[in-house]
């Protein structure tokens, strides 16, 4: 190259390798240096009213949570009598199995090849095991200080929230832990209520509102999404009802809560939308693909 | 080159004559066994020579000439003795010359072969060995080389093993006596006591017709204990659990062995066979001193009397203990329902026991007294026995741990694997290892259920657990101890520490070099000792195998069953048995 005629060097062009001996100085910075650069190029433009939309499953989630809790104190104070909580739920969970069926017209049950016998064959397994093991739950915690259960069920409903499936695609995200963990808290406020049919009932409400509204409200989301959204809001209003006649401050922190999920985190999730700079090019990131738990034993 | 020459310090007065001895050629040293004296004829010293290595399988030879000048130096002497190196042919032809009033001998070594005028001379070491001790010493495999204290003795392992062997081997070379008229005249080791052994004679053929008549009675005994009878369901499994029994078996086996007709056939097969004969009888002679202590007095009366209030008192402790634990014992907060109906299970199961003790107090004494005419089958019988006793007498603590074990296992066991199932687990056999796992509704919700409770009811089970698991330990550890004095009784080679003890050179770890004369131009001169094997070292070697009581358990693993609530037995266990 260093004999080349001194002509040549004008017309060469310049190239981004550093393999070849160029007749550049080093500190020398091409305008084509960065052509290649590109922001942003997976950033999502997001839809206020979609995006609340899309947050209603949080709601959903924390005024379960909350219906649960007011439902316990009311049945602790001795003000909500078990047959009634039981009839009712029982009502609704009927309404919410046809309702299941008749949404998508039976394709889901289609598709998962659930028989109509499996699913009684569960209903039976819950009220039987619970029924059964009711006494054992009414002594079960006689002896462990009452702070100590509302610490536990606090820190279980918590990691219920925390890691129930809310759609995201992460690597926190587990439905099983977080249903078992609002069956472990259930279990423990349930072994403080005064007899054993007040902690059955208590228990299989549980399961109603844990495990079986959810499913209901995805396939809701799913096939009618004007109806979830009254569902949602009715839901909350309820749920803000029932903790207005227990506290008045609660309920006010539990609504403006509620308010700054719904409407708060959506604008301000599209507002700091625009701050992102994602830059993409043509280089390698430096990924280490190496299985690294043969260097950490 | 050094040459070695190995020579009997019986020899050393000996008259002049000839060597008689083998050549070592890989070590190069010569080790002399015999000196034939003046006047022989060297036909018939041959023929012996023959004899002796057929007999000995040993290579005897006539190696050289010994020289005693007791008085003044003789010229023809000196000549005769080189002339003899024709007839008895040897390379290298030693030639050992004790000068009067000099401590210091002459030696030398003649290499006829190399230049075939002038004979070569080699420069020649002196080794003293005492022949009485090398011949019955037995040379253990050294752990480390013998002590080299007088400069570098260069004699290693191999050589020195050669060396013994020889002088062992060649016992038919002293069968002579001193004062036999043979046609040849040697000059070694002699026993002293000859005409003692008239007694020894008289015992060993008396031997014969014991053992014989001996291991017939124990052969029948084993045929009896072998018979059909014994083999129905119930009786093997028992005796495999009593200690006793498996003591009679050991004791049995070490007694046919010891009355076993055939000849031992290493020194090793003679020494053990002796260790489980002194030890047999030691033993038996503590169970007879145990039974005249026993029955002298009415002390089985007495003992019988205080037995029963021990159980009794036992039981009430036991008793207060369980009614402490149905309290809030340690303030822990137990579950009330589980801790009552578990308490009131152990209650009765104590007041099945008491009424049990009760039901057998009047034959407490006459049991006793049977027992201890056991001691007259030795005291480790007798102790094995009182082993067995405290494992029937503690009987209620073993189930107590037993069912708290149960109890305490399964809810670990249920915990681990509910825990998994909590965290969408599961527990993978195929491939030994915890996937993830999607679980139905019912199942998440039922394994949940049983999770909690299981936590809840955790602290009661692992409380009773834990203090019938004390318990239980303490009386483990008691026949632990009874076991190990039973052992100790049984694998205690006494008879090879008795050996150690009064004649040290009979187990021989090594040797060790003292020298004698060292002087410039004169041969070496070193007396070889023999270092006796060190008393760990003895018990090590012979220690005699125990019927396998032993705990197999390392601390950790008995600490992980203990955590896990698997079952530990005190007893021992065949290696098969074993899981």
């Amino acid at each position: 190259m260093c004999d080349q005629p001194v002509t040549n060097t004008k017309e060469a062009k310049w190239q981004k390798v550093l393999y070849e001996r160029q007749p550049f100085p080093d500190n020398y910075v091409d305008r084509r240096f960065l052509e290649e650069l590109r922001k942003n190029i997976y950033a999502r433009k997001y839809q206020y009213w979609a995006v609340v939309f899309e947050s209603s499953v949080v709601i959903q989630q924390l005024c379960s949570v909350c219906v649960f809790v007011v439902i316990w104190w009311y049945m602790d104070e001795g003000l909500l009598a078990p047959h009634w909580l039981f009839g009712t739920g029982l009502a609704s969970s009927l309404i919410g199995y046809v309702l299941f069926d008749l949404i998508d017209g039976g394709e889901g049950r289609k598709k998962s090849g659930r028989t109509r016998w499996a699913d009684l064959k569960s209903a039976l397994v819950f009220i039987t095991f619970t029924y059964g093991f009711s006494p054992v739950l009414k002594t079960l915690t006689e002896s462990v200080s009452t702070d100590t259960i509302y610490a536990m069920s606090v820190f279980m409903l918590l990691g219920h929230l925390i890691f129930f499936d809310y759609g995201a695609n992460a690597a926190i995200v587990s439905s099983t832990l977080s249903l078992n963990m609002a069956i472990f808290a259930s279990v423990c406020l349930a072994s403080r209520l005064p007899r054993s049919l007040h902690a059955f009932i208590m228990v299989t409400f549980a399961i109603q509102i844990f495990a079986l509204w959810p499913m209901l409200q995805k396939k809701l989301k799913a096939c009618t999404p004007r109806s979830y959204v009254g569902v949602t809001l009715l839901f909350a209003f309820s749920a803000f009802g029932g903790l207005l006649s227990i506290s008045g401050v609660g309920a006010i922190l539990f609504a403006l809560l509620l308010v700054s999920i719904s409407c708060l985190c959506p604008f301000y999730l599209i507002r700091l939308q625009l701050f992102k700079e994602n830059i993409h090019g043509p280089w390698d990131e430096a990924e280490i693909k190496e299985d690294l738990s043969r260097f950490l034993s | 080159m050094v040459l070695k020459a190995f020579f009997p310090t019986c020899c050393t007065s000996a008259d002049s004559g000839l060597l008689v001895g083998r050549w070592v050629p890989e070590q190069s040293s010569a080790v002399v066994l015999a000196v034939v004296h003046f006047p022989f004829i060297p036909v018939r010293v041959k023929e012996l020579l023959a004899q002796v290595q057929q007999a000995s399988q040993v290579g005897v030879a006539v190696l050289g000439t010994w020289c005693h000048r007791r008085q003044e130096p003789e010229e023809g002497l000196g000549r005769f003795l080189e002339g003899l190196g024709v007839i008895f042919f040897h390379e290298p032809w030693l030639q050992l010359c004790r000068e009067r009033g000099s401590t210091f001998w002459s030696c030398k070594a003649i290499q006829r072969s190399t230049p075939p005028g002038v004979p070569s001379e080699d420069q020649v070491m002196l080794v003293f060995y005492d022949q009485r001790q090398v011949l019955l010493s037995q040379l253990h495999p050294p752990a480390a080389l013998p002590d080299h204290q007088a400069g570098d003795a260069p004699a290693s392992a191999g050589g020195l093993a050669a060396v013994f062997d020889t002088v062992a081997r060649s016992k038919a070379l002293f069968s002579s006596d001193r004062f036999d008229e043979g046609p040849v005249r040697l000059s070694h080791w002699q026993s002293e006591g000859v005409e003692a052994s008239v007694l020894v004679e008289l015992a060993k053929q008396a031997a014969g017709p014991a053992c014989l008549l001996l291991s017939f009675l124990l052969s029948l005994l084993s045929a009896m204990a072998a018979c059909r009878l014994f083999r129905l369901w119930p009786l093997p499994f028992i005796c495999s659990k009593l200690s006793t029994c498996e003591q009679v078996r050991h004791r049995l086996g070490q007694l046919s062995l010891v009355f076993s007709t055939q000849k031992a056939e290493n020194p090793t097969q003679l020494m053990r066979k002796a260790n489980v004969l002194i030890s047999v009888l030691l033993d038996v002679a503590l169970g007879l001193a145990l039974l005249t202590w026993l029955h002298g007095k009415d002390r089985i009366g007495q003992l019988a009397d205080a037995l029963i209030p021990v159980a009794d008192r036992v039981a009430e402790e036991l008793q207060h203990l369980l009614q402490w634990l149905m309290g809030a014992p340690a303030g822990l907060k137990m579950n009330r329902a589980l801790d009552q109906v578990l308490g009131r299970f152990f209650l009765y199961h104590i007041h099945l026991w008491i009424s049990y003790i009760h039901l057998m107090s009047p034959f407490i004494e006459r049991i006793l007294w049977h027992v201890g005419l056991s001691a007259c089958l030795g005291l480790t019988v007798a102790v094995s026995l009182l082993s067995d006793i405290i494992a029937l007498l503690t009987f209620h603590i073993y189930c107590f741990y037993v069912y708290g074990a149960r109890l305490y296992c399964l809810k670990m066991y249920g915990l681990s694997s509910l825990w998994r199932l909590f965290r969408g687990k599961k527990w993978n056999v195929l491939r030994q290892r915890v996937d993830s796992c999607s679980y139905d509704l019912d199942q998440l919700f039922i394994g949940t259920l049983l999770f909690t409770i299981l936590v809840f009811l955790l602290p009661t089970t692992a409380l009773y657990y834990l203090v019938f698991t004390l318990l239980r330990l303490l009386v483990v550890a008691v026949q632990g101890l009874l076991h190990l004095l039973v052992d100790l009784i049984n694998s205690l080679p006494l008879y090879s520490v008795g050996l150690r003890l009064c004649r040290p050179y009979r187990l021989a770890a090594g040797v060790k070099f003292r020298v004698l004369e060292h002087e410039a131009g004169k041969p070496l001169r070193l007396l070889m000792q023999i270092n006796p094997l060190p008393y760990s070292r003895v018990v090590r070697a012979y220690r005699l195998p125990s019927c396998g009581c032993r705990p197999k358990l390392s601390w950790s693993s008995l600490c992980r069953k203990l955590f896990f609530g698997e079952l530990i037995y005190p007893w021992r266990q065949k290696g098969g048995k074993q899981d």
